[in-house]
């Protein structure tokens, strides 16, 4: 994917984002560059870290996944259980999680891609079934504990470094691999930039999209053993907080809700900018509420930027092709074959598609 | 132009939403209801206030002798005996419950209890769990209402329930409260609850008498604005006001969660690195600092919560030193015992402070259950097979 300027634009906007935050954190909380701390951050980044990257590939289909939580949930409370906190059932445990999990991801998809039920709509619904089917399985009380095994994958360390952030880094070398080396991603841009332009140029569409949701559900329950390995119990409050920090990453560093845009580098930034974020409030003892407040203030305002930013390139294309927005509107959803090239604010490069 | 601004919308509508979820709007650990002072019953005299007040100090005074801390005197609320010989009821008789519903292990004992005294009791129930949501509940108290329940038992999501309890007052369903406190309403007959002052106040003079009134703390509560938080955390730091020696360094909230509570603790290990003591109402919290505390490879402060199984293993682990005063799930089951007094027509109290267990490390022995369940809620008083059936033991 050739990087645009305004591209660039959305890059330097998240970085700046971070360095405001590290200058924030030199003044107000010395103790952020603590090493304790920075090791507390890159464990941050590794949980929200593979939630996000699995979010990115929903959002550049122009979907979204709200089940993610839920599925980390549905994995906690499989492990625990199943295996019964025995080390022995661990693997059996983690096999039917990934399998479950793969499960709902396939119900996402198929609901999406084949009922064309808004992505919002289907995945809100699978977060509530999903969290109905557990309380109706445990009665609310998962019996059996986290077995002991799994811990070095959430608490643990290789050379210093925690093993959530190493899953993570791992994880964003593969995808970042896959989704600008590969035919798979540039086909994933191509749907999300236009759906009915890459239809017609004969991607599978719908195998792509319905990929996105079940690579996204593998990463929710990949951060569901994550989480279990960090705290060794199975913790239903983490349903509400993974949701909006994956997402929230993502929207940070750049991936747009339009679809087509953005990436798992871009991302990978929002993540660091929100896990040092969410670190310097807990420094700066703000609590619940400033913490939220900052944080919806940081999407909003990455929002802002994007949006604005588009109605810029919009503006600008309009002014270009010297004709009028009704004309643009109307070339890309009559004449889609055009719209690539014409695109208000999709990539013009669709070589290799 | 037209699609961008609708997109706009879309993306401000489903960050709202999101904000929304990730914000508790699923979240249905514990009742979050107001509490403030409460009225007197309307619907039955109120008599003899000195004696009900005498049981509440009394109260007091148990628990501050479990954990060798001084006298203190209660704060002043309305509490006095009420005479409900209007609701005396004959033949079977059936009790309305609205539940907050068997979300987690807690709520699913505190249903489990209500079964098993009304069973004991030979009374039918009319039963209705909101899932954790106010909004369900809302309904599902109109729902009972319209059903002429002898007596309906609410355990409250949110304080949107009164104008149902309020509908029952009017059609004379005597109404008690558990696990919560209503203040905008004088329809209620009783409230069962546990005393979230004591419980705060309790904490922070067990923490200055473990360190002789100097040291630096650290707080921690479960939910910003939940009353079952707020109220302990206001007692608690009313009382650290006495005692400058104790530094607050920071207080913090962990939304009763193990794994923020980590994250918490493991900050602020980084930022006040001589913190002696945490001061928390939950167990979910002080799990999450131990964790931290070892993880980094120093002492574990002494700390307060709740009683669970899940802490006690862990702090028999780490020889771990706290003082805990359990919220028991029974709570809505004591209810059902007052609810059948008030339906003999006797006296009864307008606000029934549960008797909880209030220990420290050196009777960890006596209620760590080794062989049950993390998420069991000790000390239990569900029996044997009923813990069996809920996987818990």
């Amino acid at each position: 994917m050739s990087m645009t300027g305004a591209s660039i634009r959305q890059i330097a906007t998240s970085l700046s984002g971070l360095v405001a935050v590290f200058i924030a954190a030199a003044i107000f909380t010395p103790g952020f560059y603590a090493e304790a701390n920075l090791v507390l951050v890159a464990q941050q980044i590794g949980f929200i870290g593979v939630a996000a990257l699995g979010q990115t590939f929903c959002l550049l289909v122009t979907g979204i996944d709200l089940s993610v939580g839920a599925v980390s949930g549905m994995t906690m409370v499989v492990l625990a259980v199943v295996s019964g906190g025995s080390n022995s059932r661990l693997w059996l445990a983690i096999l039917l999680a990934i399998g479950l999990g793969i499960g709902v991801g396939i119900v996402n998809a198929v609901l999406v891609t084949w009922r064309k039920a808004p992505p919002f709509v289907a995945t809100f619904a699978t977060f509530t079934l999903v969290e109905g089917a557990l309380l109706a399985w445990t009665s609310g009380a998962p019996s059996g504990s986290i077995p002991t095994d799994l811990a070095p994958l959430g608490a643990g360390n290789l050379w210093g470094v925690p093993a959530p952030l190493l899953v993570f880094l791992g994880l964003l070398i593969v995808s970042g691999f896959v989704l600008t080396r590969t035919t798979y991603g540039r086909r994933l841009y191509a749907t999300g930039s236009n759906l009915t332009t890459a239809r017609m140029s004969g991607i599978p569409t719908r195998t792509l999209m319905f990929s996105a949701y079940v690579i996204c559900a593998i990463c929710a329950v990949l951060v569901g053993l994550l989480m279990s390995g960090y705290i060794g119990f199975v913790d239903y409050q983490l349903i509400n907080t993974i949701n909006l920090n994956c997402i929230a990453a993502a929207v940070i560093g750049g991936t747009t809700f339009a679809g087509g845009e953005g990436g798992v580098f871009r991302t990978t930034i929002g993540v660091v900018v929100l896990a040092c974020l969410l670190s310097f409030m807990l420094l700066l003892n703000t609590g619940n509420a400033g913490q939220l407040i900052l944080e919806g203030a940081v999407i909003l305002g990455a929002v802002w930027l994007q949006t604005g930013t588009r109605s810029i390139r919009y503006r600008r294309r309009i002014a270009v092709a010297g004709i009028g927005e009704a004309s643009i509107d109307n070339e890309v959803n009559v004449a889609p074959s055009h719209a690539v090239g014409v695109g208000i604010d999709k990539p013009t490069d669709n070589r290799g598609i | 132009m037209l699609k961008l601004a609708h997109k706009r919308v879309a993306v401000a509508i489903l960050l709202g939403a999101v904000l929304v979820c990730t914000s508790g709007g699923f979240a249905a650990a514990t009742p979050s209801v107001k509490a403030s002072p409460r009225l007197a019953p309307a619907s039955a005299p109120c008599t003899n206030a000195a004696a009900a007040e005498a049981q509440v100090a009394k109260q007091w005074r148990a628990s501050e002798a479990a954990l060798g801390v001084p006298y203190l005197t209660p704060p002043k609320e309305v509490v006095c005996y009420v005479t409900t010989t209007k609701y005396k009821k004959k033949g079977l008789l059936t009790i309305g419950f609205a539940s907050q519903g068997p979300t987690n292990s807690w709520a699913a004992s505190s249903d489990a209890y209500v079964r098993y005294v009304l069973a004991q009791n030979h009374v039918s129930l009319d039963y209705a769990s909101a899932n954790g949501s106010g909004a369900t509940q809302v309904s599902n108290v109109e729902d009972l209402v319209s059903e002429k329940p002898d007596l309906l038992i609410v355990q409250p999501l949110s304080s949107a329930v009164e104008a149902g309890i309020h509908r029952a007052a009017q059609e004379g369903i005597p109404v008690v409260v558990c696990t919560g406190e209503l203040s905008d309403t004088n329809d209620i007959t009783a409230t069962v609850n546990h005393d979230y002052a004591l419980q705060g106040t309790l904490f922070a003079q067990w923490i200055v008498k473990e360190l002789h009134g100097q040291g630096e703390i650290a707080m921690i509560s479960g939910i910003a604005g939940a009353p079952t938080a707020e109220v302990p955390y206001q007692a608690a730091l009313a009382f650290f006001k006495h005692y400058p020696g104790i530094k607050i360094m920071t207080h913090q909230y962990d939304n009763w969660s193990e794994t923020q509570a980590k994250t918490v603790a493991a900050s602020m290990l980084v930022q006040y690195p001589g913190i002696k003591a945490v001061w928390s109402d939950s167990s979910f919290t002080d799990v999450g600092v131990a964790q931290a505390y070892t993880a980094a490879h120093k002492a574990i402060p002494i700390v307060t919560g709740d009683s669970s199984n899940a802490f006690l293993r862990v702090a028999k682990q780490y020889h771990m030193t706290f003082a805990l005063s359990s919220y028991p799930p029974e709570q809505c089951g004591m209810a059902v015992s007052v609810a059948i007094q008030i339906l003999e027509g006797k006296t009864v109290l307008n606000q029934v402070q549960v008797p909880n267990a209030v220990y420290t490390q050196t009777q960890l022995g006596k209620y760590y259950r080794a062989n049950c369940s993390d998420n069991l809620w000790v000390p239990s008083l569900l029996p044997e097979p009923i813990l069996k059936q809920l996987d818990l033991c």
